[in-house]
Formats: C-alpha cells, sequence, structure tokens
C-alpha cells in the first residue's frame, strides 16, 4: 500500500504555512504537512528527536532561509552532512531574490529554488507545483525508517 | 662646513624692517660665495638661516635634519655637481624649489637644469636678481600645495560622494527586499479575502477589499521596480564588447506579440558592438521599443534603430511615430517613477526611462529626447564603443 506523501515545512511565518496548506488542501494528492517554526525545530524533527520521536521522515522539505535559531542554510548544510537525511531533497522556498542567496543555496545542496510568489495564485501554482513534480513525476528514493 | 647668514650679514647692515625669514640650503664650494648669495638674499629682504653644503652626504644629510624652504645650487662643484642635487631632490619627490646659482651657466645646461626639474637659474654676476627669483619659487610652491590640497579635497568629497551613494543602492535594495515579505502577507490575504468571501459580506466590503487588494499588488510591482532599478548600480554585470545587433534581434523576438497586435514595424541600420553589459543593453532597447509600442498613435508604430559614430562612443536612436513628448517633459520622463499619463490611459510605473538612463550613465553614456518634426519621440544614448584601453590608447 502506497503511503501518503510526507511534507515538512520549515518556515517561521504562520501566515504562510496556512497559504501552503491552503494551496494543498484538497488536492488529490493528500499530502501530508508537517511544520516546524525554526531550524532547531526543523533539526529535531528530521532527527526524531524528543516529542518528535514518533514522526516520519519527510519525503521533501520546503524550507525557508530565513529563519530564527539556524538558518536554512544551516539546516540544509547540517542534512547533507547527515548520511541519514541527505537524500531527503529540499526546495527553498524564500522571498528572497538576492544572488547570493540562491547560489548559496545551490551550492550548499539544494535541490531547486523556489521565490515566493506576492501573488496569491501565483503562489498557490507554485506550491501545486511543487507537490506534483515531487510526488508525481519524481521516482524518491526509499523513505529511512 | 656652515654658517649663519644672518649673522654674517647682520655685521655690516641693518635688517630690513620687514625681513623675511627663510631656511635655505645652499650648495656651494666657495665661502665667499656662499656669503655674497646670503647678502643678496639679505638686501632683498630675507632673513636668511642657510645651511653650505658641498658634497652629496652633508647635501642628503642636510635635507633630512634641516628640510629647507629652497635649495641654492651651484652647478660646478669639485665633488659633485649641481644637477646630481637636482635630479636626487627630484627623484625623491621633493617639491622644494631648487635654483641654479652659476658662475657660468650656457644656454644647453641652463634648459638641461630645467628639464631635470629646477626651478630657476641665476648668474652670480647677477645676483640682484636672486630674491625676487626666491620670491617667485616660493609663491609658485604654495600654489602648487594649495592647488594640491583643493584636489585633494576634491578626491575625497567625490570618494564620499561615491560612498553615500553606494550607500544609498545598498538601503534601497535592503529596505525594498526587506518591505517584500510582509507585502506579501497583505497581498496574499486580501485576494485570500476577496476569492472567499466576495458576496458574502456585504457590497461595500467587496469594494473596501477590492481597493486594498489593489494597493497591495500596485505596491508590490513599484518595490519590483525599486529592486530594479537599484540593482542597476550593483555589481554582477560582466562587461564586454556587446554585438547590438543579436541583442536587438532577440529583444524584437521577445516584443513580437505585442508589436503583431498593432501592426508595429521596427527598422534598423546594421548596429555596432558596444562595451557594456549584455543583459542591460537588451534592457535599454527593450525600454524604448517597448515604449514606442506602448505610447503610439492612431497610425501602426513604426520605429527606427539607428547608430552613428561619436568617438569614442556609438550615438543611438530609436525614433518612433508615437504621441510623442511634450519639450517641457523632455528631462522630467526619466525621473524614477515619473509618469505623464494615467494609470488607465497607459500602464505602468515610470521606472522604464529611469532604468535606461541609469544603465547608460553607468556605463559614461548619456540619454536624451529630442523633437522630432511631425509627430512622435527621438531617443537618443550614447554608449562607449571600446573597454578602457590597454596602457597607450590603443584602440580597436
Amino acid at each position: 500500500m502506497k503511503l501518503l506523501p510526507e511534507l515538512l515545512v520549515v518556515d517561521d511565518n504562520p501566515a504562510d504555512v496556512a497559504l501552503v496548506s491552503e494551496a494543498l488542501a484538497g488536492g488529490l494528492r493528500h499530502t501530508k504537512i508537517n511544520s516546524v517554526g525554526d531550524g532547531v525545530e526543523a533539526m529535531a524533527f528530521l532527527n526524531r528527536r524528543e516529542k518528535y520521536a514518533n514522526s516520519l521522515r519527510p519525503d521533501l522539505v520546503l524550507l525557508d532561509l530565513n529563519l530564527p535559531k539556524k538558518d536554512g542554510l544551516a539546516v540544509l548544510a547540517a542534512m547533507k552532512a547527515n548520511p541519514d537525511l541527505r537524500r531527503i531533497p529540499v526546495v527553498i522556498f524564500s522571498t528572497s531574490q538576492l544572488r547570493k542567496d540562491v547560489v548559496r543555496s545551490y551550492e550548499v545542496g539544494a535541490n531547486c529554488y523556489v521565490r515566493k510568489p506576492g501573488n496569491l495564485n501565483e503562489f498557490f501554482a507554485a506550491v501545486k507545483s511543487v507537490e506534483e513534480f515531487w510526488f508525481n513525476f519524481v521516482n524518491l528514493p526509499p523513505r529511512g525508517e | 662646513m656652515k654658517s649663519t647668514g644672518t649673522a654674517a650679514a647682520a655685521e655690516t647692515e641693518a635688517l630690513p624692517t620687514s625681513a623675511t625669514k627663510l631656511r635655505a640650503l645652499l650648495l656651494e664650494d666657495n665661502p665667499l660665495d656662499a656669503a655674497l648669495v646670503v647678502r643678496a638674499l639679505f638686501k632683498g629682504g630675507f632673513e636668511v638661516a642657510a645651511d653650505v653644503v658641498q658634497d652629496e652626504a652633508a647635501f642628503t644629510k642636510a635635507l633630512r635634519t634641516h628640510p629647507p624652504e629652497v635649495v641654492l645650487a651651484d652647478y660646478n662643484l669639485p665633488s659633485w655637481k649641481g644637477m646630481e642635487a637636482i635630479k636626487l631632490l627630484r627623484a625623491e619627490g621633493s617639491d622644494i624649489p631648487i635654483i641654479v646659482v652659476s658662475g657660468a651657466l650656457g644656454d644647453v645646461a641652463a634648459v638641461e637644469c630645467i628639464r631635470q626639474g629646477a626651478t630657476d637659474y641665476v648668474l652670480k654676476d647677477g645676483l640682484t636678481r636672486l630674491p625676487e627669483v626666491v620670491r617667485r619659487a616660493l609663491r609658485e610652491k604654495k600654489e602648487r600645495n594649495l592647488r594640491r590640497q583643493a584636489e585633494q579635497d576634491l578626491a575625497r568629497k567625490v570618494d564620499e560622494l561615491a560612498r553615500s551613494n553606494a550607500d544609498l543602492e545598498q538601503f534601497a535594495y535592503v529596505a525594498s527586499h526587506d518591505l517584500q515579505e510582509p507585502l506579501r502577507m497583505v497581498t496574499a490575504y486580501t485576494q485570500l479575502l476577496a476569492e472567499r468571501y466576495a458576496g458574502k459580506l456585504d457590497a461595500n466590503a467587496d469594494k473596501y477589499i477590492g481597493y486594498a487588494s489593489e494597493g497591495a499588488q500596485r505596491m508590490q510591482v513599484l518595490i519590483q521596480d525599486l529592486l530594479a532599478f537599484s540593482r542597476v548600480g550593483r555589481n554582477g554585470f560582466t562587461h564586454g564588447n556587446v554585438d547590438c545587433n543579436s541583442v536587438l534581434e532577440e529583444v524584437l523576438t521577445s516584443l513580437a506579440p505585442a508589436m503583431q497586435e498593432c501592426g508595429a514595424v521596427v527598422t534598423h541600420d546594421a548596429l555596432p558592438s558596444v562595451w557594456a553589459d549584455r543583459t542591460q543593453v537588451a534592457q535599454i532597447f527593450q525600454n524604448l521599443i517597448g515604449n514606442a509600442i506602448k505610447f503610439r498613435g492612431q497610425e501602426p508604430p513604426v520605429i527606427a534603430v539607428r547608430a552613428e559614430p561619436a568617438d569614442p562612443c556609438w550615438r543611438f536612436s530609436v525614433s518612433d511615430n508615437g504621441i510623442g513628448i511634450a519639450p517641457e517633459y523632455a528631462e522630467t520622463i526619466f525621473v524614477v517613477f515619473q509618469r505623464l499619463h494615467a494609470r488607465t490611459e497607459y500602464p505602468g510605473n515610470g521606472i522604464g526611462l529611469a532604468i535606461c538612463k541609469k544603465i547608460i550613465e553607468h556605463n559614461g553614456g548619456r540619454i536624451w529626447v529630442e523633437p522630432q518634426a511631425g509627430s512622435g519621440s527621438n531617443f537618443k544614448f550614447t554608449l562607449p564603443g571600446h573597454g578602457p584601453d590597454p596602457a597607450d590608447g590603443a584602440r580597436s
């Protein structure tokens, strides 16, 4: 039986987390969304520590760059340095259009960099495309236990 | 050997009332000649404190220990040459006036002394001329110093201006970048409200949400434009030889749908290569031709792109048969967010020409609009034909 896809949203802005949920709500894929609000929480979730001991490894991480405590690039770097986490694809999802943010993200190992669109419909379209692409067309690695 | 001129001179004559103190270094092997020089200066109103030396070692030592206001050098010395003193002084980058004082000095030697950096020369039998020569040398040095000071002040101000401009750029960029995040939330959620609750509240509510949503979206476009504008001045653009023909071709391809819609025709000369960033050159053509299409009259737009040499630049022109620009707006159209028409008449934020101007000026060129006979407008701009010349200014 095919399990529902698991998406981890790492974003400190509840408004954006809500928009991501809105975008995927009622979709055909029934993607399960978990969210954490900072980089330290993100690492705890991914490493299934403490209150996240029973959570599943996500199939995809939607990662904001500007995060409290541990920023997005540091989370990305920590994931890519960890043999258990490095195979999980990471989509950077940020308002930043700074060249250096884009370049650094790919250098550190982001699978793609998606700019958060300003327009609601484009925002929804972007999130839906990410879901459609990664959970329909892509062969994902087997989920870690 | 060392003597103090004031002491020697004061024995015979009283000091003129308003004597000017003068620290002089005399390169002279003959004590009598040295005394005559000091005396001539004294009579000309100088109270001289002089070091008298006759070889290189003593000369360099005196330069260090008692920096003189003026050097008076004999041309012929037994152990050293006055010419060498000139060369030595100038090689050190010293600005101290050096006057050659010689018993006899041929034209060739005199010219050579001046060529090597001597300020002037005085023959020993014409010493009465010396005070005036010294006075002029001192005056000229002072003027040089003032000029240099003024140049340094100017350079510092230019520097400060460049830095404050850079700060402003950085500020505009960061501000507009950081404004995007909260604005995005306003835009997204007013849109969401509009979609979810349209018709469910009263008619006023729909209208108000519509206004808020519209305002937020417009501000978003403004911020995008501001970002694009401030990005022009930032690093990250690569200069090289840009073939304007291929750039124009690409621009016309991207404008093709808009051109087809109104039947626009663009003609162009064979265009040259310019030294600039390719993307930025494309942006100039895109904005100017885009404007020519947007601000068209009744007739389908006829747009001509031309270029003529204006060494070391190329002068381009983009002319059209559109609605034209009244002469009184010839300057304001290049200012950020300046628009001449209501948003409902012609869409846009008034950033296109401001970006063109900024790109062009960053490349050392300029842009202006010329009155066009009949109707339409004629934009002209210059761009350098080649990059900074290597060494001797060889041009390709």
